[in-house]
């Protein structure tokens, strides 16, 4: 790099530079104010659900899920919607998730079926999202071993203080 | 479209904030294994401002930004006087450190009778501001790759300027760039600050797509990607860590049958190209090659259109 720099040439260079930075934050925030409206929008009262999850091991990797669903005020089972359950795990953002599979009604109001297959036995968060009459989204951290399911702790060497 | 693509899109999007966030670093010659710490401050700030506060998605977003790129510069200062190895291991280590803070924070508001907010290790649940005003996954998609095209043309122009030449230049000899009369310190500290606003904005987003975020989401693992992204992609343009992040999160997600085998592969294509392109797949050559091939064909077609053509009438 054949870029020299005068020292008194310092100043300018000082204030070309806070010109581009400031020139980027400009970007970055004339962005966010032409999206501020969708943040805009009145917040509807929304059903918020609730959901107790309890899963079986299958076969190797798969597991058999019962979710109840229901409405977290007024505790009022939630059917009729359509359900489906993906899963993340928490070590690794984004890297590790599972294709989303949709849920089956159950006869009892409110109760769903689900079979996921995971890629590896560990702590997972399970996204159960709902849609149709309701929509939301319920996260469920569940540890997945090979012979049971239970609920994920941290991990050995944290502490819960 | 699907529902799976979107989700895969949304979060290559996202994770492309921090691998440009390190990226950033990467230019100036330094190792950061610690830009998950401003990913997991911009989050937790960002979530805390809608699912709390009640702010606008917008507002939050900015306040995660700033709070992130100001705690950016706070540990810029004392950090970026040291080199190398030395710096690397305290960027792990002020992770950590703030990994371990989320892990003992607690701020809990009751919102209609339920209790919302961070609870350590337990973490942040209910960030519901997409559908509590009818965001859907789609639109979400948009926004979020609006936020990185503005990034990526605010990169791009950096890359162009004199700072991002002068960025290059303390990352090729931090010496040589001092006694050429660069403030360096000065100028990694604002290298740093841009790079905790990128993963700040980023985590900010994070925290709303996914609705539920917790400390163990922000370790090691997630820094170690973030840099082995621009360096896969290549320290030529901006464009390199994307490239890192669609190979991985994109392709290697794509093929289902690696499973989990993945991170085995990935980790053996970092080796691999540490060797063979230590400064990754789209490096300073190639883009050189690129700029010149490209303004080559440009010549061709501005003389081709100049030429006299025969009067067919």
């Amino acid at each position: 790099m054949g870029t020299a720099v005068k020292p008194e040439t310092e100043g300018k260079q000082r204030l070309s530079d806070w010109r581009m930075a400031v020139k980027s934050a400009t970007y970055v925030i004339a962005t966010l104010a032409m999206l501020a409206p969708c943040g805009l929008e009145n917040a509807h009262a929304q059903i918020r659900a609730k959901a107790d999850v309890s899963c079986q091991p299958a076969e190797k990797l798969q597991y058999d899920c019962i979710i109840k669903l229901a409405n977290a005020r007024t505790s009022e089972p939630l059917s009729g919607l359509t359900l489906t359950v993906g899963a993340d795990m928490p070590s690794m953002p984004a890297a590790h998730n599972m294709r989303p599979v949709k849920a089956t009604e159950e006869q009892d109001k409110g109760t769903y079926r689900a079979r996921i297959a995971l890629e590896m036995y560990g702590d997972w968060a399970l996204r159960l999202e709902l849609s149709g009459t309701v929509r939301d989204r319920v996260v469920k951290l569940l540890r997945f071993e090979s012979d049971r399911v239970g609920e994920a702790t941290p991990a050995p060497g944290r502490h819960r203080h | 479209m699907d529902d799976y693509l979107i989700g895969v899109l949304s979060n290559i999007g996202v994770i492309s904030f921090v691998a440009l966030s390190a990226y950033l670093l990467l230019l100036t010659g330094e190792i950061s294994f610690g830009q998950q710490a401003f990913f997991a401050i911009g989050a937790y700030a960002a979530g805390i401002a809608t699912a709390l506060w009640g702010w606008s998605l917008a507002a939050a977003l900015v306040w995660g930004a700033a709070v992130s790129g100001g705690a950016a510069l706070l540990v810029g200062v004392p950090t970026l006087r040291l080199h190398g190895l030395y710096f690397a291991i305290a960027t792990l280590a002020f992770a950590e450190m703030v990994r371990i803070l989320f892990e003992l924070f607690r701020y809990q508001i009751s919102i209609d009778g339920e209790l919302i907010g961070p609870n350590g290790t337990d973490g942040f649940r209910n960030i519901r501001y997409i559908f509590d005003h009818n965001i859907d996954a789609f639109q979400f998609l948009l926004l979020i790759y609006s936020l990185l095209a503005a990034a990526m043309l605010g990169l791009l122009l950096l890359e162009r300027s004199r700072l991002g030449v002068i960025f290059r230049m303390i990352g090729q000899d931090e010496t040589l760039a001092e006694l050429q009369g660069i403030p360096v310190a000065r100028r990694k500290v604002l290298a740093a600050g841009i790079a905790g606003t990128l993963a700040g904005i980023g985590g900010g987003l994070y925290a709303h797509l996914t609705t539920y975020v917790e400390p163990r989401i922000f370790d090691i693992m997630l820094g170690v990607h973030s840099l082995a992204y621009g360096l896969i992609g290549g320290l030529g343009t901006a464009f390199g860590p994307l490239l890192g992040v669609l190979i991985d999160i994109g392709l290697l997600e794509s093929i289902r049958a690696l499973a989990g085998y993945r991170m085995i592969i990935f980790g053996g294509l970092v080796a691999l190209l540490l060797i063979v392109r230590p400064r990754g797949l789209l490096d300073e050559m190639v883009v050189h090659k690129i700029g010149r091939g490209w303004r080559r064909v440009s010549l061709w077609a501005r003389r081709s259109s100049l030429k006299p053509r025969g009067n067919s009438a």
